[in-house]
């Protein structure tokens, strides 16, 4: 591979999040940096969607610093997450199943355009040739992600792994510094997860986009990413290179049980 | 042929004010799930809030400009619908994000209340009147068709072409404007609007405001025909038959829903009334709606509920 791997763009420090007395998350560090693929894994339930919300701000930890490219950051709100450059995908897809798939990409260029209202209403000079602008970069998402054919199809009508792909398009429509996908691969078939695989190297190597993945299955995840945190009960017990994590004694006993 | 196309063309305006504020409830539902309750008393608001701007500026500009003074009051009355809005999501949607959909239900009843009051408070109880300077009086038509033509009042018909325009513009913003994506959007799934940086609160109030100039409209149309007066709160219950048939998520289901309603409304009361007594025009609505709900409950063009077991 022959990118380039910049700064720190996500630096989390000592994230603690808690349910009432349920400890999410404790005592969490890590960094995530420019241009970088990086995983989240671990068994079910270790915290890897909570660690994944506390990025979106979906949650606040109740302790621990979140810096995003450098600066700290108070209680931010989801969108306000998405209009710094965040944008995200969700395990169950909650794409807006009433809209074309064109629709529900161009949500993601919502923050984007600028014209006003009435402007827009009345498709008139500026407004109009704006959304045309906006409409060349979906389309170009839209052959990107290989689903021209779908494209005026309702999303609720598709099938689940075109469903991930076109929550994946909108996401990319933000055109976000970072990218945060929770379990892209969830569900899919062996042949399905190789498509989505290549999609996600292409984003980080055409776009340069930061990719913060959260993963199940280790042995995709070993295949692309270039470092890889581990949790396991809300604890981080492993971080590192795919081959580091991989041979780590504590990784292996929390996968596989004591005794291995 | 001439008595029934002057009923049915009766019908037909009559639906047309019935789409207004069945229009109302549709954005609200449509936008944040909430059935609104408050929406007729948002409309009493709006048409009192209305007569009375327009008596006190009528006042002040000393009562020859009836015109500009409609406009005025018009534009005042909607910052008021505006402020109602913002209030409404600051004190009461605000706390209720993510609650049971009967809670919020509950809710917009406690709302109703409040602005049937305060309206009350602030503008007056008395009946008051709107007068936007339409003419009144009725004109023949199609007289070298039929013998005697056909009665139609003129301002029936103005009304009619005011909610269609409002309509067409509704139609526009949804479809057309960034910001009418962004409603779809909030109303297909809060979690995934708010993670492409759509502000759930700034689109409740924007949300409540459309809803709340669709209550003007139809609050100013009303009460220029009948008065400003309590009694125009209950015009919403009119107008839930007509939700029930076109369908809560459905603009165009609200319109064509509230024709149907006017014409069969007016038809049945013509034709079959006689046989049975009258009286057919209160109910016949309901009736209607009870049917769709055994039938079809999503309504003509609501989305089908298909719950995944």
């Amino acid at each position: 591979m022959s990118k380039q791997i910049g700064d720190v763009i996500l630096d989390l420090q000592n994230i603690s999040l808690r349910f009432g007395g349920v400890k999410a998350l404790t005592d969490i560090s890590f960094d995530v940096r420019e241009h970088e693929v990086r995983a989240i894994i671990g068994p079910n339930g270790a915290g890897k969607s909570s660690m994944l919300n506390v990025i979106n701000g979906v949650y606040h930890p109740q302790e621990g610093k979140i810096l995003f490219r450098g600066e700290e950051r108070q209680k931010m709100e989801p969108h306000r997450a998405a209009a710094q450059g965040i944008s995200r995908t969700f395990q169950n897809i909650a794409l807006f199943k009433g809209m074309s798939v064109l629709d529900n990409i161009m949500t993601g260029r919502n923050l984007k355009i600028k014209s006003n209202l009435l402007m827009q209403a009345i498709w008139w000079g500026p407004a109009r040739n704006e959304e045309l602008a906006h409409r060349a970069k979906v389309e170009e998402i839209i052959d990107f992600l290989e689903i021209q054919h779908i494209r005026k199809t309702p999303v609720g009508r598709l099938p689940y792994g075109l469903q991930k792909r076109v929550d994946l398009g909108r996401a990319l429509a933000m055109e976000p510094k970072v990218l945060l996908l929770d379990e892209p691969m969830a569900g899919m078939n062996v042949e399905e997860k190789q498509d989505m695989c290549r999609f996600i190297l292409d984003v980080n190597d055409q776009f340069g986009t930061t990719i913060v993945l959260i993963e199940h299955d280790m042995g995709v995840v070993m295949d692309i990413s270039d470092r890889v945190v581990v949790l396991d009960y809300g604890k981080k017990i492993g971080d590192g290179i795919p081959d580091e994590v991989r041979s780590s004694p504590e990784v292996i006993k929390a996968y596989l049980g004591a005794g291995h | 042929m001439a008595f029934f196309l002057e009923t049915l063309i009766g019908g037909l305006m009559a639906g047309m004010l019935y789409s207004l504020v069945a229009l109302g409830f549709v954005l609200i539902y449509k936008a944040s799930g909430v059935f609104n309750f408050a929406q007729g008393a948002m409309v009493l608001f709006a048409a009192l809030a209305m007569a009375r701007f327009s008596e006190w500026i009528g006042g002040a500009l000393g009562g020859d400009n009836l015109i500009l003074a409609n406009i005025l009051a018009f534009l005042v009355a909607g910052v008021v619908m505006f402020i109602v809005a913002w209030i409404i999501e600051r004190l009461v949607l605000r706390n209720l994000v993510n609650q049971e959909g009967a809670t919020l239900l509950m809710a917009t009843l406690g709302i109703a209340y409040v602005l049937e009051g305060v309206g009350q408070t602030l503008f007056g109880s008395e009946i008051y009147k709107i007068d936007v300077g339409m003419p009144k009086d009725p004109v023949m038509m199609l007289e070298s068709v039929f013998e005697g033509g056909i009665l139609i009042n003129k301002e029936d018909f103005i009304a009619a072409l005011i909610a269609a325009v409002l309509v067409a513009l509704l139609w526009l913003f949804f479809q057309k404007t960034s910001t009418g994506r962004a409603l779809r959007a909030v109303a297909d799934d809060h979690q995934a609007a708010l993670s492409i940086g759509i502000p759930l609160n700034r689109i409740w109030v924007i949300v409540w405001c459309v809803a709340g100039v669709a209550a003007l409209v139809a609050g100013v149309i009303w009460g220029s025909k009948l008065g400003v007066q309590f009694s125009l709160a209950t015009v919403a219950l009119r107008a839930l038959p007509v939700v029930i048939l076109g369908g809560l998520t459905s603009v165009p289901g609200a319109i064509i829903g509230g024709l149907i309603i006017g014409v069969g409304e007016k038809l049945s009361e013509v034709y079959i009334g006689p046989m049975v007594g009258g009286g057919i025009e209160i109910w016949f609505a309901y009736m209607l709606a009870l049917v769709f709900l055994l039938f079809r409950p999503q309504g003509l063009f609501g989305e089908k509920i298909i719950d995944r077991v």
